[in-house]
């Protein structure tokens, strides 16, 4: 999301995180999980840990990935139990259908986890999305490649050179659903892809690995040749899908369990096969154990709900938030992640806390300038023509698209580009009205805005459309006495 | 024009509350005149009355070298009441606003006081911004003044002087409302507070008079202590708007205006500081298993292949042609059915006339039903309530019935 080429998002937003994440002080343990939250999964250095309350998805070279786990064993599927709305998936069944598809490219080896799993060539995905719904139209492969995207930038897989290997937050599925995924892996239709391939996958997917240094004798076969049942690079045969002949297929790469240091030779540094995932240190121990089961299960689904749901939920429908003993534990809590809780009336809902939200990764320059538009256009011009009278972000006043395409200083593909990343982050919901009408609104995210930040985003948009105004002078002096 | 708006301007209070009610409308031109006014009875009560004069100025101004008489003036102004009329035309003929084009006895024509004109002019703009602009423009004039060799020392002392009483008139305005309800500040503190532009143009034209006449001084200092105190009393009020608000209402104050030309105008990097500072959430929705199998589900399903019925290879035009698709075919062809069941009878047992061929019964049935459904055909199927079973027949249940001739 910070360059315009979202396809590099989650490399670049980890990337944006140079210092080494340390989990000594609480402090530096909360402002790793704001970049994390704010910046997608955390790159971590040869032999670094993980923070506590994080995965640590360790590449054969020791180095690797970090991202925030949730307690005991949750997810935010927990949220459908409690009826309340997650923040919502843009077109979530097409999304889940191509993810359905790399799964079922990138996991030959249903015996191990899901991740690492194994590179597939994206034209391989896309041939079995097309024959998961049996459509074959240039309309269609369009909406998979977004999907695709999307997927990218929320680190579902990782998509590069032509090839797409299943991303980080793969591995947060919990064990138990592993089955339910493999079941599914069995249904999904294979294409029939026609063995006059020009060049066959397992060589495209060797061909995009960096060379290999070491050894030459176990590398990858030899160009051109069509690799035999049990060779031992770990690549998607071309006419016979992985998955299909998992018996006579013994698992070449050292799956999660071993890491093996005779095996780097296969690996690739970033979006290759090998890595394991470890669990991370339990960050809520000491505050959970002193509740009973009940109040503990209270105190974690509160969790998730203000932290995945859409907009803030209901104080009555949770107990850890009713009894302020434990809506108190829970701000504990969401303040070891550098989260606050947020209170809208009866309802709550987490956000930055306003003192560790220095720590997390910024959005791109464009994306900034577009947001920043349709907050003008939605509440501060409906604000001072009197027709948004309540106190919030969240606004029923569309920004036309044509306002935004026509009447601004930005280019229109840098436009769109944002407006896609935008869409995606939950940062602006699109109103649809008829075809070619309609427009944005800022999105959920605003709902997670303390009051300090609030206050602060006004202050700045006063700053920035009015510096000479007697206002703009208040707020600087303001400012600085403080 | 500078002689004409600078008079009202220093010397009277600058309390002008550009509102949009009567109340403040009239208030308004109460206050810009009271340095004028004989008595508090002498300022219009009726904003309708000031409505009246421009229409009547611009009825001069398109009737030129023509003039007007009595009854054109009416005329121009035929949407107010008679009575309104003649009273705005007795005072502002009085005031010398209105004027025979020659002064002699029973003069019927009229022309309009320039000067008028353009005081209604300044009142307008007074209402709009409650004298900002009013500010800048004189202050530039002034600046201009000053500047000019031709103008005195006591020109420019007097100048200065005047402005000085301006900007104090203006602080205290503005510290009273800072000191009044939050309500009463929010609505008119905005119009009267100055931007950064008009204390900065002050200050230059306060460096013009220094510079030139350094004697000046001691009235310079006082112009320069108006200016910092209406400086800060600016700021002491927008201060305390800017405490007392929300987290969003703020934005009420500055005009849509600002905004939209904010939003058209700014490059990509002045947009985008305004969020320098945010952290937001990167996208991670989350695809949990179940929902990925049920997606799966409801993909939409490829259409199934039907296979397309065999054809015949030769050309097969059907039996499309056969049949007379003429309005009274089918009925000559019921009759046809019916007389040849009939013959001579009048009326037959279709027990008789059915054969033991059940599909061609069942058509010759189809038929007889509709030949007793249709009205114009002199035949009707009367149907008894006897029925008889018998395996061995064809059909072999069989209800009774006749087919006879209506007379």
């Amino acid at each position: 999301m910070t360059t315009p080429d979202s396809l590099d998002s989650p490399e670049s937003r980890a990337s944006h995180a140079p210092a080494p994440v340390r989990d000594t002080a609480p402090h530096a343990r909360a402002e790793a999980h704001v970049r994390a939250r704010s910046g997608g999964p955390l790159r971590l250095h040869a032999g670094e840990p993980a923070p506590a309350g994080m995965l640590r998805l360790t590449r054969s070279d020791s180095s690797g990935e970090a991202l925030p786990v949730w307690p005991d064993g949750a997810t935010p599927s927990l949220l459908d139990e409690y009826q309340v709305t997650p923040v919502p998936v843009e077109r979530s069944g097409e999304t889940r259908r191509v993810l359905a598809a790399c799964l079922t490219c990138c996991w030959p080896d249903l015996s191990a986890d899901p991740w690492p799993g194994e590179p597939a060539p994206v034209e391989l995905v896309l041939d079995t999305y097309r024959a998961l719904i049996g459509r074959t139209d240039d309309l269609m492969r369009n909406w998979a490649i977004g999907a695709l995207r999307r997927l990218h930038d929320s680190a579902w897989i990782v998509m590069s050179d032509g090839l797409v290997s299943l991303g980080p937050r793969c591995a947060l599925w919990p064990v138990e659903s592993h089955a339910q995924l493999k079941e599914l892996v069995h249904r999904i239709p294979r294409p029939e892809r026609s063995e006059l391939t020009v060049v066959a996958d397992a060589d495209l997917v060797a061909a995009a690995r960096p060379p290999v240094a070491s050894d030459p004798a176990t590398s990858a076969p030899v160009p051109g040749a069509l690799a035999p049942a049990g060779d031992p690079p770990p690549a998607a045969p071309a006419e016979d899908p992985p998955p299909a002949a998992p018996a006579e297929d013994p698992p070449p790469a050292a799956p999660a369990e071993d890491p093996p240091p005779a095996a780097p030779a296969e690996d690739l540094p970033s979006a290759g096969p090998g890595g394991r995932v470890e669990e991370g240190t339990a960050e809520f121990g000491d505050l959970l154990d002193g509740y009973d089961e009940r109040r503990r299960a209270e105190l974690v689904a509160a969790f998730m709900a203000v932290e995945h749901a859409a907009e803030p939920v209901q104080e009555a429908r949770f107990g850890a938030l009713r009894d302020p003993a434990l809506r108190r534990t829970l701000g504990e809590m969401l303040a070891r992640r550098g989260r606050t809780l947020i209170q809208h009336r009866e309802r709550w809902i987490s956000g930055y806390d306003d003192g560790a939200a220095g720590a997390g990764v910024r959005l791109g320059e464009g994306e900034r300038a577009v947001l920043t538009l349709v907050l003008v256009h939605s509440v501060a011009i409906p604000r001072a023509e009197g027709l948004l009278p309540e106190d919030t972000w969240a606004s029923p006043h569309p920004t036309p698209v044509e306002e935004l395409r026509r009447h601004t200083q930005l280019p229109i593909g840098e436009l769109e580009a944002a407006l896609r990343g935008l869409r995606h982050a939950g940062l602006l919901t699109q109103v649809k009205a008829g075809e070619e009408a309609g427009g944005y609104v800022p999105g959920p995210q605003f709902h997670r805005l303390t009051p300090v930040a609030r206050r602060r985003l006004q202050e700045e948009l006063i700053l920035a459309a009015g510096p000479h105004t007697p206002l703009a002078a208040a707020v600087r002096a303001r400012r600085t006495t403080r | 024009m500078g002689s004409l708006t600078l008079e009202p301007v220093s010397e009277q209070p600058l309390t002008l509350d550009a509102a949009l009610s009567e109340e403040a409308v009239l208030s308004t031109y109460r206050r810009m005149f009271a340095a004028l006014a004989r008595d508090s009875g002498a300022v219009v009560d009726d904003p309708a009355l000031v409505d009246i004069a421009e229409t009547l100025f611009a009825a001069f101004a398109e009737a030129g070298e023509e003039w007007l008489t009595h009854e054109q003036m009416r005329f121009a102004c035929r949407a107010y009441p008679g009575d309104q009329f003649d009273n705005r035309l007795r005072v502002l003929k009085g005031l010398g606003a209105i004027r025979e084009v020659f002064p002699k006895p029973n003069q019927l024509r009229y022309r309009a006081s320039f000067t008028s004109v353009v005081g209604l002019m300044f009142i307008r703009r007074m209402m709009d911004d409650g004298g900002q602009s009013e500010m800048h423009r004189l202050l530039a004039l002034e600046d201009l003044n000053v500047a000019d060799p031709r103008t005195t020392m006591d020109e420019a002392r007097q100048s200065a002087a005047n402005l000085a009483r301006a900007f104090r008139l203006w602080a205290l305005e503005l510290i009273t409302l800072t000191m009044g309800t939050i309500e009463e500040l929010r609505e008119q503190a905005p119009k009267l507070w100055g931007t950064e532009e008009i204390a900065r143009r002050a200050q230059s034209l306060h460096g013009t008079i220094l510079t030139r006449w350094p004697e000046l001084d001691r009235v310079c200092t006082d112009l320069r202590s108006a200016i910092y105190a209406y400086s800060d009393a600016s700021r002491r009020a927008a201060g305390r708007l800017a405490d007392s608000a929300g987290t969003t209402r703020n934005l009420t104050l500055l005009p849509t205006e600002t905004w939209r030309t904010f939003t058209q105008t700014a490059s990509k990097e002045r947009l985008a500081s305004v969020l320098d500072d945010f952290v937001f959430d990167a996208p991670a929705p989350w695809h949990d298993p179940a929902a990925i199998a049920r997606a799966v589900d409801e993909a939409p399903r490829p259409a199934p292949a039907q296979p397309t019925p065999p054809r015949s290879t030769l050309p097969d035009p059907g039996p499309g042609g056969s049949l007379d698709s003429s309005p009274g075919a089918a009925v000559e062809r019921l009759a046809v059915v019916a007389e040849s069941l009939l013959g001579a009878s009048s009326r037959v047992a279709l027990a008789d006339v059915l054969g033991p061929d059940w599909p061609s019964a069942r058509r010759l049935l189809a038929d007889l039903t509709s030949v007793d459904l249709r009205p114009e055909l002199p035949y009707r199927l009367v149907w008894s309530d006897d029925l008889t079973i018998d395996p061995a027949r064809r059909p072999a249940w069989l209800s009774h019935g006749h087919l006879e001739r209506t007379p």
